[in-house]
C-alpha cells in the first residue's frame, strides 16, 4: 500500500511538469523537447535570486516563473513557430527544441558544475503522514499544487474569454486566424504559461533535492510518459497519467529493483502509444483530406 | 563540361544502360579510393596515426548508422530520435554474444544484426500508425530505456564498461579472425589496425546497396510516403508494411554501425550510447542533407570529426577569452546543439541538398522553356496500344447499391453506375451530391457501408486504397497532388507499378534486368510527359508548375500505372478555356487508346464534349442516367442544379406582395 501513496505523490510532480507538454500541444500541436532544461533553468535562476533579501520567498518564486515564462514565449516565437510552416508533417520544431536543450544544458553545466547545490528557500517542512504513510511535505505540496493548477487551467480554458480563444486556436488555427485571433500570440501565451509551470516545478523540487543540472532529463522523461499515457490533448490527462506512471514505477522498482522502475513506466508508454496513441483521455486528431 | 554538369543536375539527359552502369561503378570506385586514402596513414601501425585511424573508423561507423536513419528520416520523413539505441544494441549484442556467448565472430555479427532488426520491426509494428511527435517520442523512449539498461545492468559492467577486467579479466575484446587473419583494432602502436580494411570493404558494399535502393522505384516509394501517405497509397504502395520494412532496415544499419564501433574500440562504455549519440546521428543527416544520397555520409564525417578534433575545444576556449569568464560558455555538446539550430535556419536542405539546388538553378537558368504549353496546345502523340486488347463497350466496372453514411448524413445511398471499356462516364451533380464521396469509395479512401464495386468481376469494396490501385484503378485529385520538390519527370516515374511492387533485394542489388527496367521507365515517362504536353518541363520542379500543368502531370502519372480505369476528380477545375479544350482532346485520345474513365465534373461543356454516358447524382442518389443530351435536358437534373420553386414559398411570396 505504501508504494501506492508514495507513487501517487511523486505522480503529482510528474503531472505538474507534464502540463507543460499538454498546454503547448493543445494550442500549437508542438512540444518543447527542452522542457527539462527549462525546469533546471527555473531552479538555477531561483538560486540566483536567493540572495535578494528584500524580496519575500513567494516573490522570488513569482520572479522565476515570470522570467522563464517570458523565455518560453520567446522560444516559441523564434525557435518553434518558424519550423512549423510546412504543414502538419513538419517536425523541424522538434529538432530545434532538441538542439536548444543541448545548448541550455551545456551552458548550465559549464557555469554551475555537476554537483547539486542547496536552493535555500521554498521548502515546506519535513514530513507529513498521508493515510499512515510518511511522505515529504514538499512532495505533498507539489502534488496538491498539481491538482490545483490543473483545475485552474481547466477553469481558465472553459470559463474565460481567453480560454475560448485558446480552444478556438486548438480546434483550428487557420480558421481562428481568419476570425481575427492571432494563433501566434495564443501560442506564445501557452508557451509562457507552460514554461512558467515547469519553472515552478523546478524551484519547488530543487528546494527539496537541491539544484542540479541533471535533474531535467529524468523529470522530462517521466513528464513525457505521464503526458502520453494520460493524453496530450486533455488537461486532465497528466493527473491520470501521473498517478498511473507514479504508482507503476514505484511498484516496479520496489518489487523488481531500481532499473525496472523507469523501464516499466516507459514500456507502458510504448503500449499506450501502440493501442491508444491519443492517450487514455485524449481526443483522436483526424487528418483532414 | 557544362553540358555534363547540366545533365547531372537536370537528370533528364537520357542515360543509356551503359552510362548508368559506368556511373554506378564510378561511385563505388570513388568511395573506395577516398576511404583507402583515409586509412592509408595507419598502414604501418605508427603510434602517431592511431588517433586518426580511430577517428576514421568512428566516421565509418556513424556513416552506416546515418544512412540508415536517412532512409527513415530523410526520405520517409519519420524523425527518429532512437538510432543510437540500435547502434548500442548492435554493439553490445555483438560483444556479449562474442565474449560471453562464445559465438564465432561472423555468427555473432549476424545474430546482433538480426536482433537489431527484430527490435526495430517490433517497435515499427506498434508505432507505424503514429506520425510526427508521437513517433519521435516512441523512438526517444527506446533510446532512453536502452541507455538506462546499459547503465544499470550488472551483466554489462555498469560504469566499468564491457568487457571489464573485474568480470572478464580483460578490458578489451579479442580481435575477430577472418580467413586466418586477425583483424586488429587501431589501438596499439606497432600493430596496424587492419580491421579498417575490412570495415572499408563492408562500408563500400553497404553504400552501393543503399545508393541503388534510394535511386530505385523502392526509394521513390519512400519519398512518396514522406510527401503524403495518402497519395502513396493511391500509387499502390502498402504504406504500413513499407514503413515497417524501412524502419527495420534502418535499425539493422544502426546495429551494423554499432558493430563497426566495437571492432575499432574493442570496449564499450554505457555513456557512449546516451541520447546525445542519437541526436548527433540525426544532426549528421540534417546537416549533410536528408533525402540526398551523399548527405548523411558527408554529415557523419563532418560531425564525427568536429566531435573528436580540437576545433570545438578551441572554440570553447576562445569564448572564455572573449567573454572573460570560465563559466558561461558553450563546449562540445552545446556547440553541436547550436550548430543544429543554425543548420535548421540556414541550411534546411543540408549541405548536399543546398548544393544540388544551386546546381539545378544554375543549369536551368539559361534554358527557360517558354511556358504554358501544357494542355493548351498539346500535340497528341500516339502511344503503342496496350498488350491486352479490350473489347470496347464491354462492361468494366459495375457499382451496385453503394452506400456511405457519415454520422447522420447519407453521403451516398444505393448508387449504381457502370463503366464500359474505352469510354468516358461522367458523374455530375450539384455541390454536395456525393460525387467525390463516390470517387473516394471506389478508390478506397473510405470503405463503403454497403454495396459492391466490381472491376471486371473482381470485388473492390473491402480493399484498401493501395490494393485498389494495384487492381488497376488510378485516380487524380480535386486539388492536384504532386511531389512539389521533385522534377516533373520523377513525379511521373512515381506512378509506375514498380514503386509499389519492386522487391527490396532487387532494388538494392540492381541486377542487369533492373538497369533495363529503369531505362524503360525513363523512356516511357518521357513519352507520357510528351503526351500531356509537359516534355519541355521534364526537369522543372513540379511545385513550380502552373495549376493546369500540375493537372496534366497528375494524368500522366495516373497513366504510368497502366491502369484499367482512371478516376478523374474534377480535372477541369481551375483551368482556363484553352487548357480545358486541351484536356478534352487528351481525354478523347485516351479513350481512342482504349482507356476507361470516370469523370467527376462540374464543367458541362467538357462533359458534353467528351462523355459517352452521364450519371447525375443528387443528395447521394442516382437522379438520371443516359447520354449527355438526355441527362442535361432532364427536368429533374435542371431542378437539382437550379432549384424548383416550392409551391408553398411561391404562395407565401404572393401573400407578402
Amino acid at each position: 500500500m505504501d508504494f501506492v501513496i508514495a507513487g501517487l505523490i511523486m505522480g503529482g510532480l510528474y503531472a505538474l511538469i507534464a502540463q507543460g507538454f499538454v498546454l503547448t500541444f493543445l494550442t500549437t500541436r508542438t512540444l518543447n523537447f527542452a522542457l527539462g532544461e527549462f525546469l533546471v533553468l527555473g531552479a538555477v535562476i531561483g538560486m540566483g535570486v536567493g540572495s535578494w533579501g528584500w524580496l519575500p520567498d513567494a516573490g522570488k518564486v513569482a520572479f522565476v516563473i515570470l522570467t522563464v515564462g517570458i523565455l518560453g514565449a520567446i522560444v516559441y516565437r523564434f525557435l518553434v513557430l518558424p519550423f512549423t510552416t510546412e504543414g502538419p508533417h513538419d517536425a523541424r520544431w522538434l529538432l530545434s527544441t532538441v538542439g536548444l536543450s543541448f545548448v541550455i544544458l551545456n551552458l548550465l553545466t559549464n557555469s554551475q558544475g555537476a554537483t547539486p547545490k542547496a536552493l535555500g528557500y521554498g521548502g515546506f517542512g519535513e514530513f507529513s503522514t498521508v493515510l499512515g504513510v510518511r511522505v515529504t511535505t514538499q512532495a505533498l505540496v507539489i502534488a496538491i499544487l498539481a491538482i490545483a493548477i490543473t483545475a485552474l487551467l481547466v477553469l481558465m480554458t472553459t470559463r474565460t474569454p481567453l480560454g475560448l480563444l485558446m480552444r478556438a486556436v486548438s480546434e483550428d488555427a487557420d480558421t481562428a486566424a481568419l476570425m481575427g485571433v492571432s494563433p501566434r500570440r495564443i501560442g506564445m501565451l501557452a508557451y509562457a504559461i507552460a514554461m512558467g509551470i515547469a519553472a515552478l516545478a523546478g524551484v519547488l523540487w530543487a528546494s527539496q533535492v537541491g539544484v542540479s543540472v541533471h535533474m531535467g532529463l529524468p523529470l522530462l522523461v517521466a513528464a513525457f510518459a505521464c503526458g502520453v499515457i494520460g493524453g496530450l490533448t486533455s488537461l486532465w490527462g497528466p493527473l491520470l497519467g501521473g498517478a498511473i506512471y507514479g504508482v507503476l514505477t514505484h511498484w516496479a522498482s520496489f518489487e523488481l529493483g531500481g532499473v525496472w522502475g523507469e523501464t516499466a513506466g516507459l514500456l507502458l508508454v510504448v503500449v499506450v502509444l501502440i493501442f491508444r496513441p491519443e492517450g487514455l483521455l485524449g481526443r483522436r486528431l483526424e487528418a483532414k483530406l | 563540361m557544362t553540358s555534363l554538369l547540366k545533365r547531372l543536375a537536370g537528370g533528364t539527359g537520357s542515360r543509356s544502360v551503359k552510362a548508368e552502369l559506368r556511373g554506378d561503378v564510378l561511385f563505388a570506385l570513388v568511395i573506395g579510393v577516398v576511404g583507402l586514402i583515409a586509412i592509408l596513414p595507419g598502414r604501418d601501425g605508427a603510434g602517431t596515426a592511431m588517433a586518426d585511424m580511430q577517428l576514421v573508423g568512428s566516421i565509418f561507423a556513424v556513416i552506416i548508422a546515418a544512412i540508415g536513419l536517412n532512409l527513415l528520416t530523410g526520405y520517409a520523413k519519420l524523425v527518429s530520435l532512437g538510432q543510437g539505441a540500435f547502434y548500442a544494441i548492435g554493439a553490445y549484442g555483438f560483444a556479449y554474444l562474442f565474449l560471453d556467448g562464445g559465438f564465432p565472430a561472423l555468427l555473432a555479427i549476424l545474430v546482433a544484426l538480426i536482433l537489431s532488426g527484430i527490435i526495430g520491426a517490433l517497435l515499427a509494428l506498434g508505432s507505424m500508425r503514429l506520425r510526427g511527435p508521437q513517433f519521435s517520442m516512441i523512438t526517444l523512449v527506446l533510446a532512453i530505456v536502452v541507455e538506462r539498461i546499459l547503465e544499470q545492468l550488472e551483466t554489462f559492467g555498469r560504469a566499468s564498461g564491457y568487457p571489464n577486467p573485474l568480470s572478464h579479466g580483460t578490458g578489451l575484446l579479442e580481435p575477430i579472425e577472418l580467413f586466418g587473419t586477425r583483424l586488429e583494432p587501431p589501438l596499439l602502436a606497432g600493430t596496424p589496425g587492419n580491421v579498417l580494411v575490412a570495415l572499408l570493404i563492408v562500408l563500400v558494399i553497404v553504400l552501393v546497396l543503399y545508393r541503388n535502393l534510394v535511386r530505385s522505384s523502392w526509394g521513390r516509394s519512400l519519398r512518396a510516403i514522406g510527401e503524403s501517405e495518402h497519395l502513396a497509397a493511391h500509387l499502390g504502395v502498402n504504406v504500413f508494411s513499407r514503413k515497417v520494412v524501412v524502419f527495420t532496415v534502418a535499425s539493422v544499419l544502426g546495429g551494423l554501425g554499432g558493430i563497426f564501433y566495437v571492432q575499432i574500440f574493442a570496449h564499450l562504455q554505457p555513456e557512449t550510447f546516451d541520447i546525445f549519440l542519437s541526436i548527433t546521428i540525426v544532426l549528421s543527416v540534417i546537416l549533410g542533407g536528408g533525402g540526398t544520397v551523399l548527405g548523411p555520409v558527408i554529415g557523419a564525417a563532418l560531425i564525427t570529426w568536429l566531435q573528436r578534433s580540437d576545433v570545438l575545444t578551441s572554440v570553447a576556449d576562445a569564448q572564455q577569452d572573449l567573454f572573460g569568464t570560465d563559466r558561461w560558455y558553450l563546449s562540445t555538446p552545446g556547440l553541436l546543439g547550436l550548430l543544429f539550430v543554425i543548420t535548421l535556419f540556414l541550411l534546411p536542405n543540408g549541405i548536399v541538398g543546398t548544393a544540388n539546388n544551386a546546381l539545378r538553378r544554375w543549369a536551368g537558368a539559361d534554358d527557360e522553356s517558354d511556358a504554358d504549353a501544357a494542355l493548351a496546345d498539346l500535340e497528341v502523340a500516339q502511344l503503342p496500344p496496350r498488350e491486352e486488347r479490350r473489347e470496347p463497350g464491354a462492361e468494366l466496372l459495375r457499382i451496385d447499391g453503394a452506400s456511405k453514411r457519415f454520422g447522420g448524413l447519407q453521403a451516398v445511398g444505393e448508387m449504381e453506375l457502370a463503366v464500359r471499356e474505352a469510354s468516358i462516364h461522367a458523374v455530375i451533380g450539384p455541390n454536395g451530391a456525393g460525387k467525390s464521396t463516390l470517387a473516394n469509395l471506389l478508390t478506397g479512401v473510405y470503405q463503403p457501408d454497403e454495396g459492391s464495386f466490381r472491376l471486371d468481376g473482381v470485388e473492390l469494396a473491402q480493399l484498401k486504397a493501395h490494393a485498389i490501385a494495384r487492381s488497376g484503378v488510378a485516380r487524380t485529385f480535386q486539388t492536384p497532388q504532386v511531389f512539389p520538390h521533385e522534377t516533373t519527370l520523377e513525379n511521373v516515374k512515381a506512378g509506375f507499378v514498380d514503386v509499389a511492387q519492386l522487391p527490396l533485394w532487387k532494388a538494392a542489388l540492381k541486377p542487369p534486368s533492373q538497369y533495363r527496367r529503369e531505362r524503360e521507365i525513363h523512356d516511357r515517362a518521357i513519352e507520357l510527359l510528351d503526351r500531356v504536353g509537359l516534355a519541355e518541363d521534364a526537369s522543372t520542379l513540379a511545385g513550380s508548375l502552373s495549376y493546369g500543368k500540375q493537372r496534366a502531370l497528375e494524368i500522366a502519372r495516373a497513366m504510368a500505372m497502366d491502369p484499367r480505369l482512371i478516376v478523374l476528380d474534377e480535372p477541369a477545375a481551375g483551368l482556363n478555356p484553352t487548357e480545358c479544350d486541351g484536356l478534352a482532346a487528351l481525354l478523347l485520345q485516351l479513350r481512342e487508346d482504349g482507356m476507361a474513365m470516370i469523370l467527376v465534373e462540374h464543367h458541362m461543356d467538357l462533359v458534353g464534349q467528351v462523355a459517352d454516358e452521364v450519371t447525375c447524382m443528387d443528395q447521394g442518389r442516382l437522379l438520371a442516367h443516359g447520354s449527355a443530351e438526355e441527362v442535361l435536358a432532364d427536368p429533374a437534373v435542371v431542378a437539382a442544379y437550379l432549384g424548383v420553386p416550392d409551391p408553398d414559398d411561391v404562395a407565401e411570396m404572393e401573400v407578402a406582395r
